[in-house]
């Protein structure tokens, strides 16, 4: 257990640092010269002066050779500073800092909506498999798989924002917790489709197994026939929660844009709108570092919760388990 | 088209619905008359006889009705032009993207399953890289570094969205490596890249190929998603998510601004996953 947790994360460290090099690269990569940008950009309009240019570059090591300037910035994001934001001139980890709390409430509360409307439909579309519940549910899931956050959002919006009047048109916190309702929702029925989808489809497989053949046979009831699949299928249900971080974190980004919640989405959208490039890479690093962690510590749960996984088992935690 | 399984015929006539509209978008909906008839007078207008950015500030936000059918947005356009011309954008971008990813996908996928060792582990990190940033913020992310125009998003997603097909094909291609067939091939004197392109390449892209209309879906929800968010393809482009992004100001006084193009933007994606789900299973018939 011990040795799947280091394993997992030397593993999850090293991939942090190719998602760093990849993003470094292509800030690098990129037209146009940072330091004229960023100081042309302060400065208002007007070329800034040669002597100012030189100078930046050195403060920011620009003048030093791209291996040691990326070990340079590696070591200053592992501490979590990215620099300062091209659009005001302050540090991006205080303005990620801003916007944090609102984003971690959105996804931490979407998330968990999301298993709560996901695990009693796939449980019951499990149970009564072919049956009405399990068509209509399928459908109504299909569509929402199918559906982009923003489009689930704006249903939800047109419905009881605009047509019943029952919430703010506009989101966010200064709208009290009445504005925090739909966009939560919109997360957690989006997240919810394929969570659903996939839980139905394990304890399909479970309610089938052998080993619920025997427990029938015991004298199981119902409740109890749906407490041991679980029981047995609770590695894989772990890795569910890997699989729907990106799909919330990303769908959050356009969930607080519909809604204007003032979250690291919306930061997100306006750093790459304005080219605020030390924002951007600070964003997505953190990202990066979210659904990598997530996926450690489901693999973990799952080992926890399957020992024969801790051995060196593995089950699928990508993207495609949902499909 | 006959020989086809009937699913799979519905399957494509669904999914052409949209690129066929976004290929007759110029001669569905525009002013130009298709028959000119007296000075001032058409014998003949287009079905939708509306330019799509003809701004007609007179008639803001006027609801769908008989004039306008899907009503008109907050600078007088008519929605349903611009939904018709937005297709250009989803379907175009959407095609591009997923061409290119699928390709990737089948490239990275076959020559890491089939030759294995360090191109297989350079592959696998790679992969778990891409994979380890959710793909709209990787996405947006670069579309920060490259300049605003029509082609940056698709060849962004393109080269972000080929993990799944690259699997998918890896595992493929690494079970047919080692049956008997390939391995005769190569008793032959079949060189190695002569085996891979002539003989594994064609029994590990299949399931790839068949998952492409998903790959399109996810693309063209990637390129709308962007789009949304103000950074797809520049204004004034009618596109489907800028249009919804757009609408958030008149959601009280014209949902149909948004609605529209929202609706139009799912009917698409439906259509591509439906594709995806006839193709698959045809693809593995065990899984009917």
């Amino acid at each position: 257990m011990i040795g799947l947790a280091l394993r997992r994360t030397v593993r999850g460290l090293a991939t942090l640092v190719g998602v760093a090099a990849v993003v470094f690269l292509l800030m690098n990569a990129a037209p146009g010269d940072p330091a004229s940008l960023s100081l042309g950009r302060q400065a208002g309009r007007g070329a800034a002066s040669p002597g100012a240019v030189a100078a930046f570059r050195a403060e920011y090591g620009l003048d030093r050779p791209l291996p040691a300037r990326f070990a340079a910035w590696l070591r200053r994001a592992a501490l979590l500073d990215f620099g300062r934001s091209l659009q005001d001139g302050r540090p991006v980890r205080e303005r990620i800092g801003e916007t944090l709390p609102a984003t971690v409430a959105l996804n931490v509360s979407g998330l968990a909506l999301g298993l709560l409307i996901a695990l009693p439909v796939g449980i019951v579309a499990a149970r009564r498999r072919g049956g009405l519940f399990d068509r209509a549910s399928g459908l109504a899931l299909d569509l929402l798989f199918a559906s982009p956050p923003f489009v689930i959002g704006l249903a939800l919006l047109l419905l009881f924002a605009v047509r019943f009047r029952l919430f703010p048109v506009l989101g966010g916190v200064d709208e009290g917790p009445a504005g925090f309702v739909l966009p939560v929702l919109a997360l957690a029925l989006g997240a919810a489709a394929p969570a659903a989808r996939v839980v139905r489809s394990i304890l399909v497989e479970a309610f089938g197994s052998s080993a619920a053949a025997a427990g029938r046979a015991r004298g199981d009831d119902a409740a109890a026939e749906v407490a041991r699949a679980m029981h047995r299928s609770g590695a894989q249900l772990a890795a569910l929660v890997a699989t729907l971080l990106p799909v919330t974190v990303a769908g959050s980004v356009l969930v607080e844009r519909l809604f204007s919640v003032r979250g690291t989405g919306a930061l997100l959208a306006e750093a790459v709108f304005s080219r605020d490039t030390p924002t951007v890479l600070g964003l997505t690093l953190l990202a990066a570092g979210v659904v990598v962690a997530g996926s450690i510590v489901s693999d973990l749960a799952a080992a926890a919760l399957d020992p024969r996984l801790a051995g060196g088992a593995r089950t699928v935690t990508g993207p495609e388990a949902a499909r | 088209m006959r020989h086809l399984p009937s699913g799979l015929r519905r399957a494509l006539l669904a999914a052409g619905v949209f690129p066929l509209l976004a290929l007759a978008a110029p001669f569905v909906a525009t002013s130009r008359p298709w028959v000119p008839g007296a000075p001032g007078r058409a014998a003949l207008t287009a079905p939708v006889p509306y330019d799509p950015d003809a701004v007609v500030l007179e008639g803001r936000l006027s609801p769908p009705g008989r004039a306008h059918w899907l009503g008109t947005d907050e600078l007088g356009r008519d929605v349903l032009a611009r939904v018709i011309h937005g297709s250009r954008v989803s379907v175009g971008a959407g095609l591009l993207a997923a061409l290119i990813a699928v390709t990737a996908g089948i490239g990275v996928g076959a020559l890491a399953g089939f030759t294995g060792g360090l191109t297989d582990r350079a592959a696998l990190f790679s992969i778990d890289v891409v994979q380890a940033v959710p793909p709209l913020v990787l996405v947006a992310a670069g579309a920060a570094f490259f300049p605003a125009s029509g082609l940056t998003a698709p060849l962004l997603i393109g080269l972000t969205g080929w993990t799944a097909s690259a699997r998918l094909v890896r595992a493929e291609a690494r079970r047919v490596g080692t049956e008997d067939f390939v391995e005769s091939v190569r008793a032959a004197g079949a060189s190695r890249w002569r085996i891979l392109a002539r003989h594994v390449l064609p029994h590990a892209s299949g399931s790839a190929v068949a998952g492409a209309p998903y790959v399109l879906a996810d693309a063209v929800m990637t390129e709308a998603s962007l789009s949304f968010l103000g950074v797809g393809v520049p204004p004034p482009t009618a596109s489907w998510g800028r249009a919804i992004a757009d609408a958030r100001g008149s959601f009280s006084e014209g949902w149909w601004c948004a609605a529209a193009p929202a609706v139009a933007l799912l009917l698409f994606l439906l259509s591509a996953r439906a594709l995806g789900e006839a193709l698959s299973s045809l693809e593995s018939p065990e899984n009917r």
